[in-house]
């Protein structure tokens, strides 16, 4: 096993009275598709939130690229090579798509007030590349056609997707993706499949909080159970898929639902 | 492409035409009875691009603008006339202070948010304003500062309505072009998007604490050179300018404007303006319900603003008008 990009231990969260993450540890491995599985509640947001920066960890301490990552504050993480998707996918409204996609590169770039004010030839230069960038990873999720367009006049599909390029411009070495099949018809989650394993083809290690099974059977390589804020189970998916535990606490439960 | 390069036209033209505008305003078969009037538009507009970038793009609420606008007028004020320091440095030196007290104070206000932030910059404004009246032995208490002396360059004084017309729009037409440059550029993105979203924002590694405190510098200072300007132009200032009710002005400006809106920003003033000297002089001081009604009717029917409101129709309109002649 390569070294992992990513490491919690011992990592504990606790809400009031609420234990949402209770001692977990978990590894996850660079360039591979790791997804996170669990029924409502289970702490997967919580856990996302910890990595990055939104709470502080109540006990345990994660490991980026071999290194604590503390305190560091949100922004920050993006630097060190940290992005996310939001569940309720928080696309700037009041930009384009293509203005939305550009602000992902805002921590790979460098210009500033006063280089803007007074226009710089340097902002000129880097306003330049941002916007080449932005086009390439628009296209690269296949959303070309739509820069000029306001995010959100696109629909929930390509919104979605759209989030996941502007996590994509920041540039990152892990990518966390938190629900991004949600809503969306089965065409559109098989390229949403496809959209990850091109993504981790770009040596982008990725993080996958998802709730459905096809779509995480499917793509993930390693898979990470918890419940209740405990881990439960990890494996591959054929061996989750066989774990009674899993079965017990949820798999059977979520196939008595649907 | 072809696009951007037909938008760059237009908006080269427009720009063209603003100050050929501008240019011919003041002559006497035009409006050259109201250059006092247009000057004083000039400076309320500078005022009112700090709060469009504040408010409009990154959606902080400010009712504290007076304040800085009345630091700038004070510091101007009190350095030229009773230490005679030459009035440009006093400028540069009340902007500087302006940009100082808003870094200071920016960090711990930011941390507050929504209605909070905006009792706190209304408390701001409301300090600020009782010192101006009550450190009487510096600013003349209620009655304020006179003998406030033109501001010259060499042997040329700006001593006419009509120079001090030119040079405040010099100001303004500067402050409204690095305006537009910071809202067009990486910097203008990181304000929209802590409008849109502040988890958001954070995610793409915006820091989002240090750019609420730079806009509110610059929003500070740009009230700090209008309210110097303000001071060398009417040569005589007292607390009552700068007081809440002053700060509403401002809001209303840059509601009626459109809050995200650079250019708005003129409209705004102006018409506010307008209606303040020229339409609502007998109403004396009743002339706030006609503000307040103002800003209820627009936020209600248009809460984009008049200015872009209308822009919004005119584009639709030729929009409209541009596919039927494809049809036909």
């Amino acid at each position: 096993m390569s070294s992992p990009v990513l490491e919690a231990k011992g990592l504990s969260k606790v809400f009031g009275g609420l234990t949402a993450l209770d001692k977990v540890d978990l590894a996850v491995e660079a360039g591979k598709i790791t997804s996170v599985i669990g029924p409502n509640g289970a702490g997967k947001t919580t856990l996302f939130n910890l990595i990055a920066g939104v709470y502080a960890p109540s006990s345990g301490e994660i490991y980026f690229q071999g290194k604590p990552l503390g305190k560091i504050p949100p922004y920050k993480r993006a630097a060190l090579g940290i992005a996310r998707t939001f569940q309720n996918v928080l696309l700037f409204d009041n930009m384009t798509a293509l203005e939305n996609v550009m602000s992902g590169q805002h921590v790979r770039s460098r210009y500033g007030f006063l280089e803007a004010a007074i226009r710089l030839p340097k902002a000129h230069r880097e306003e330049e590349t941002i916007s080449l960038k932005a086009m390439r990873y628009l296209n690269l999720v296949g959303l070309g056609m739509h820069t000029q367009q306001n995010a959100l006049s696109l629909p929930l599909g390509q919104q979605k997707i759209l989030a996941i390029a502007r996590a994509l411009a920041t540039e990152p070495k892990l990518l966390l993706l938190d629900e991004p099949g949600a809503g969306l018809n089965a065409l559109e989650k098989q390229g949403l499949g496809e959209l990850i394993r091109r993504i981790r083809d770009m040596g982008i290690s990725i993080i996958l909080v998802e709730h459905d099974m096809d779509l995480v059977m499917g793509i993930a390589e390693w898979v990470i159970v918890l419940d209740s804020g405990q881990k439960i189970a990890e494996g591959t998916a054929s061996q989750i898929q066989k774990d009674r535990r899993v079965i017990a606490a949820y798999l059977g439960e979520e196939e008595k639902v649907e | 492409m072809l696009a951007i390069l037909k938008r760059n036209k237009w908006s080269y033209l427009a720009m063209v035409a603003f100050l050929f505008l501008l240019i011919l305003l003041p002559s006497q078969w035009f409006l050259g009875q109201k250059t006092f009037l247009l000057t004083l538009i000039g400076i309320n507009t500078m005022v009112t691009v700090g709060l469009c970038l504040l408010m409009g793009y990154t959606g902080q609420v400010s009712l504290g603008q007076a304040a800085f606008f009345g630091i700038g007028a004070y510091f101007s004020a009190i350095l030229s006339t009773r230490y005679d320091v030459n009035p440009w440095l006093a400028m540069l030196i009340a902007a500087m202070v302006t940009g100082a007290f808003a870094y200071v104070i920016g960090y711990p206000i930011f941390r507050l948010r929504g209605n909070y932030l905006a009792m706190a910059t209304l408390g701001l404004g409301i300090i600020v304003w009782i010192m101006f009246k009550e450190l009487s032995q510096y600013t003349g208490g209620p009655d304020g500062l006179g003998g406030i002396p033109n501001l010259s360059i060499g042997g040329f004084a700006f001593d006419s309505n009509l120079k001090r017309y030119f040079m405040v729009w010099f100001f303004c037409v500067c402050v409204l072009l690095i305006s537009q440059n910071i809202v067009r550029s990486r910097t203008g993105r990181a304000l929209r998007a802590i409008h849109s979203s502040e988890a958001a924002a954070e995610s793409v590694g915006i820091n989002i604490a240090q750019f609420k405190v730079k806009i509110f510098v610059l929003s500070a200072v740009f009230a700090s050179l209008a309210g110097s300007l303000y001071a060398h132009h009417t040569h005589a200032i007292s607390p009552s300018s700068f007081d809440f009710l002053g700060s509403v002005m401002i809001l209303v400006m840059a509601v009626v404007g459109g809050l995200a809106s650079i250019w708005g920003a003129i409209f705004g003033a102006a018409t506010i303006q307008y209606l303040k000297s020229e339409i609502l002089v007998q109403l004396g001081n009743n002339d706030v319900i006609v503000y307040g009604l103002l800003l209820m009717l627009v936020m209600i029917f248009m809460p984009k603003g008049l200015f872009v409101s209308l822009r919004d129709v005119y584009n639709g309109w030729r929009q409209r008008r541009s596919q039927r002649g494809v049809v036909t």
